[in-house]
């Protein structure tokens, strides 16, 4: 057996220094760390259906270098904050000037503030389950700060936007920490969109702790460009009664990763997941998602929809692991594929971890195809078999679309999955 | 309740009843394992010269392979050189015919368990080939058998007898390098069952080995090969008990079923070997692999469990469905209890077209046991218009009890369509309130509900079987309820 791949130590050379020193301090404990770090391969349980598409060599160890302007086509209806490779762009954003609510990045950040927030990077995450992610927590530039206070609410949504300026070769590294006081209230949007036609990998980490009845809405929109790897890791904690809700709208590329994480800690905890992911071509998407019920009563449902054409690959992993103690658990967790075409390929591994006799969790998992008898009902009422298989195709994730609580970015996903299916659809 | 809880310490306390040690001289050989052993057992069974090679070349295969870590059972390592690699009740030349010529102490010991060999296979017709340690010493009901056409005798035998069908079939379906108990079992197997049914035979009876582990140290490693011919149909039954032990043993079996064109066969198990006392000490280590080939068009493949015992299982009784229309069927029930671990579940490997198979797994955990699902639907490429519905339910009974389930569906055919579902709770309080306001004790309130849980299995067992697979929960269960 030939031994595992191990990460290139062109990706531990030093990154940009524009950062407080202790946040400079932990890059460079979490660097030594990874050094001679094995590359995920088949065998490695949580890479098994993706670790072939990955592709680390060392044209992606460098940082990336903008030289244009990238731009999203969302309309940001709220506050914004841009990031470009992974480092903030202040004259594009406009963040909030609300009582309690304190957004800054981390170059901006003083050396005590910085000291604490090394303290508390990463902790939201299982490091040993997010190998690549880690590599970000080694690499990273910048970063954008979040705190609510207490019962700070944020009136408008908050859009992260970082783009990718892939007319070099390179990684950006984006990061964002929010806190959110007891009873504080937030809706964050991060996109991630690429301009450039070169190799680029986006490894990006955000994380998201809850005190006591906080709410925190996060929707995250994945659609950087073919030649953008994206690797992503978001972690959620969550406080008594607080209120986690995520929506991912997911768009195949040439690799797409992303481990959501979220553990329930105090009793009361809840959480909502959403995800639609769409793949053709030869696109891929792996979505490996963890909810922990640490502390009894609490609450989670998470539902994930994939559809896959062509050559495509789209893999869902779930799990939901209850705790000893976690008496009065409710988890929920279902998710269905359309598998469009015979070379496309579908894999879901729902998984449950028990260790509390007092739950009632449930997970259903089908793949299928669309039913040919509403195809035909539609046809037979005079609509094309191109226009049927579109909307009974929408019909199928529009159910989540239709629950992100941002009308703007509803309406513009709406619009972006509705053209990919009809591009599917070539045959008509 | 505190007149239920003496009542459930009571059962809590009680023991094993199956543990025993059969005082039989036994021609044992010293624990190790190298290539002479391999050697010398070969040659203790006179076994002609290309199952040495077979045994060698799989021994060879073992020596690189590593123990697998992934299942969800967590087991001292098992020092593989301090096992005896056979072990066989003495005087092999003079092995009975018949069960009045059968050894009044073996005998004695099928009565302890309370299934008397010929008693049983009187009263249901049953031709048991019985093995005990690890050669077969009684086979009956073989001329019944022998006018259908129908094989059914020991593995040595036939290695002997049909060498044609040994060579073409064996490790066809479970290759020599599959996994790491298998490919130690290849190496070193002792005995086991060889069942062959002759083309547009239907088997008249059901078949049944009877077999449970004696002498101390003693891993057994069972091959069982069953091959349906056209338009064949057989049922087979396995049923395990093993005396108590403080040592753990190992048991490393394979089972291969081979069924051809419109050929179906029918696979049931019942297993209660020794689980380890209420300490988690002893118990069996029961690593077995298990699979069947649907070959033929038309063919069908159907596994039934009821696990109950075992300290450890690692065990995923699979189909490959490589003929068109094939089944695959697999219908579990896993219990554990104390401080029992299993990993259990299927694999339903879809390749041919029109292929379908219905997976029902019914898992109960109670005490301080830890019981998996484990699972793996895979549809090929050319599995047009294929279906597969799981269902996987899990039981919980104590708060220190642990169930999971980890289906993996990979799909990669546009026109197949794969459903799994699957719910973990406990014995509601509704349901046991229900019970005891109708004057049901909790102990058998219990045991009713989780009888119900496991109906859907239980029908698909044969008729003696299912008897005897409800008893066995009622007993494995007792003294989990509080």
């Amino acid at each position: 057996m030939k031994p595992a791949p191990k990460l290139s130590s062109a990706f531990l050379e030093p990154a940009g220094q524009k950062l407080p020193s202790p946040l400079l301090e932990l890059r460079r404990q979490r660097g030594t760390a990874l050094v001679d770090m094995p590359l995920p391969t088949r065998k490695t349980e949580n890479w098994k259906y993706s670790s072939r598409y990955l592709k680390l060599d060392d044209t992606l160890a460098g940082s990336l270098t903008s030289t244009g302007k990238a731009g999203t086509d969302l309309a940001v209806e709220g506050y914004h904050a841009v990031f470009r490779n992974g480092v903030m762009v202040p004259e594009a954003s406009k963040l909030p000037d609300v009582d309690g609510i304190d957004i800054r990045r981390f170059a901006d950040l003083s050396d005590s503030e910085a000291t604490k927030l090394a303290e508390r990077l990463d902790n939201t995450l299982d490091s040993n389950a997010v190998q690549l992610a880690r590599l970000n927590s080694a690499r990273f530039e910048d970063g954008l700060l979040i705190q609510l206070k207490p019962e700070a609410v944020l009136d408008k949504p908050l859009f992260i936007v970082c783009e990718t300026d892939a007319s070099t070769s390179g990684s950006a590294y984006p990061r964002i920490y929010l806190d959110a006081g007891h009873h504080s209230q937030i809706t964050v949007v991060e996109e991630y969109t690429s301009t450039g036609e070169q190799s680029a990998m986006v490894n990006a980490v955000t994380e998201f702790t809850l005190a006591e009845g906080a709410q925190v809405t996060s929707v995250r929109l994945s659609s950087d460009g073919q030649n953008v790897q994206h690797i992503g890791a978001t972690g959620a904690r969550l406080g008594g009664n607080s209120r986690f809700e995520s929506h991912a709208v997911c768009f195949g590329g040439p690799l797409r990763r992303h481990d959501l994480q979220v553990r329930l800690e105090q009793p009361g905890a809840e959480c909502k997941l959403n995800g639609v992911v769409v793949t053709q071509g030869k696109q891929h998407y792996d979505n490996h998602t963890t909810i922990e019920h640490v502390a009894p009563h609490c609450n989670s449902e998470e539902t994930y929809r994939n559809i896959a054409a062509d050559q495509s690959h789209a893999i869902f992993n779930g799990r939901i692991h209850i705790h000893p103690d976690a008496q009065k658990s409710n988890a929920n967790m279902s998710n269905k594929n359309l598998l469009l075409s015979t070379g496309a390929e579908i894999d879901t591994k729902p998984e449950l971890e028990i260790y509390a006799d007092d739950v009632k969790c449930a997970h259903g998992a089908t793949i299928g195809q669309l039913d040919e008898d509403a195809i035909f009902y539609l046809v037979s009422r005079g609509i094309s078999r191109r226009e049927a298989t579109t909307l009974l195709s929408m019909a199928f994730i529009n159910e989540l679309i239709e629950q992100i609580p941002v009308a703007s970015v509803k309406e513009a996903s709406q619009g972006r999955l509705n053209h990919f299916i009809e591009q599917t659809f070539v045959e008509g | 309740m505190a007149n239920t809880d003496k009542q459930v310490n009571e059962l809590i306390k009680r023991e094993y009843e199956h543990g025993f040690v059969t005082d039989i001289e036994a021609d044992t050989f010293e624990p190790g394992l190298n290539e002479d052993v391999i050697r010398r057992l070969s040659a203790v069974k006179g076994e002609p010269e290309f199952m040495l090679e077979w045994r060698l070349k799989a021994y060879r295969r073992w020596l690189e392979m590593d123990e697998p870590e992934w299942a969800h059972v967590h087991y001292p390592k098992v020092d593989y050189q301090n096992i005896s690699y056979y072990s066989a009740p003495k005087r092999p030349e003079d092995m009975p015919q018949s069960l009045d010529e059968v050894d009044p102490e073996l005998l004695r010991t099928y009565e302890k368990l309370g299934i008397p060999l010929h008693e049983r296979a009187a009263l249901a017709g049953v031709a048991v080939d019985a093995v005990f340690d690890s050669v077969s010493v009684a086979t009956t009901f073989k001329e019944p058998l022998a006018k259908a056409g129908v094989i059914f005798c020991s593995i040595s035998e036939a290695v002997h007898e049909h060498p044609e069908l040994v060579k073409k079939y064996l490790g066809s379906v479970v290759p020599i390098g599959d996994n790491f108990f298998a490919c130690l079992n290849a190496a070193t197997f002792s005995d086991g069952t060889f069942v062959y049914i002759p083309k547009g035979v239907r088997c008249p009876m059901e078949l049944s080995t009877y077999f449970r582990i004696n002498a101390a140290n003693t891993g057994q490693f069972e091959r069982t090969l069953i091959i349906a011919e056209e338009g064949s149909y057989v049922s087979y039954l396995e049923g395990c008990t093993a005396p108590m032990r403080d040592e753990n043993q190992l048991h490393a079996a394979v089972v291969e079923l081979v069924a051809l064109d419109d050929a179906q066969i029918k696979y049931s198990t019942v297993q209660n070997w020794y689980p380890g006392d209420e300490n988690g000490i002893g118990g069996i280590y029961n690593f077995v692999t298990k699979r069947g080939a649907a070959i033929g068009k038309n063919s069908k493949i159907s596994w039934t469990q009821v696990e109950t015992g075992s300290a450890i299982t690692w065990k995923y009784p699979s189909c490959i469905l490589r003929g068109e229309n094939s089944v695959g069927e697999f219908y579990s029930v896993a219990l554990t209890n104390n401080y029992q671990q299993a990993d259990t579940g299927t694999k339903m490997i879809h390749l041919g077209k029109n292929t379908s198979s219905t997976i029902i797994s019914k898992g109960i955990s109670a005490g301080h046991s830890s019981n998996a699902y484990r699972g793996l639907v895979k549809f090929g490429p050319g599995a047009e218009g294929a279906r597969n519905f799981t269902q996987c339910d899990s039981l919980l009974i104590g708060d220190r009890s642990a169930a999971h389930t980890f289906p993996y569906i990979e799909n990669k055919n546009k026109n197949s369509i794969v459903e799994h579902e699957a719910t973990t709770s406990k014995v509601s309080d509704e349901q046991m309130f229900l019970c005891r306001q109708r004057g049901i004790d909790p102990e058998q309130a219990v045991s009713m509900i989780v009888n119900g849980f496991c109906k859907e299995v239980f029908k698909e067992l044969p008729m003696e079987f299912a008897v005897e697979a409800g008893k066995l929960l009622e007993v494995s269960l007792e003294g989990s309820v509080g």
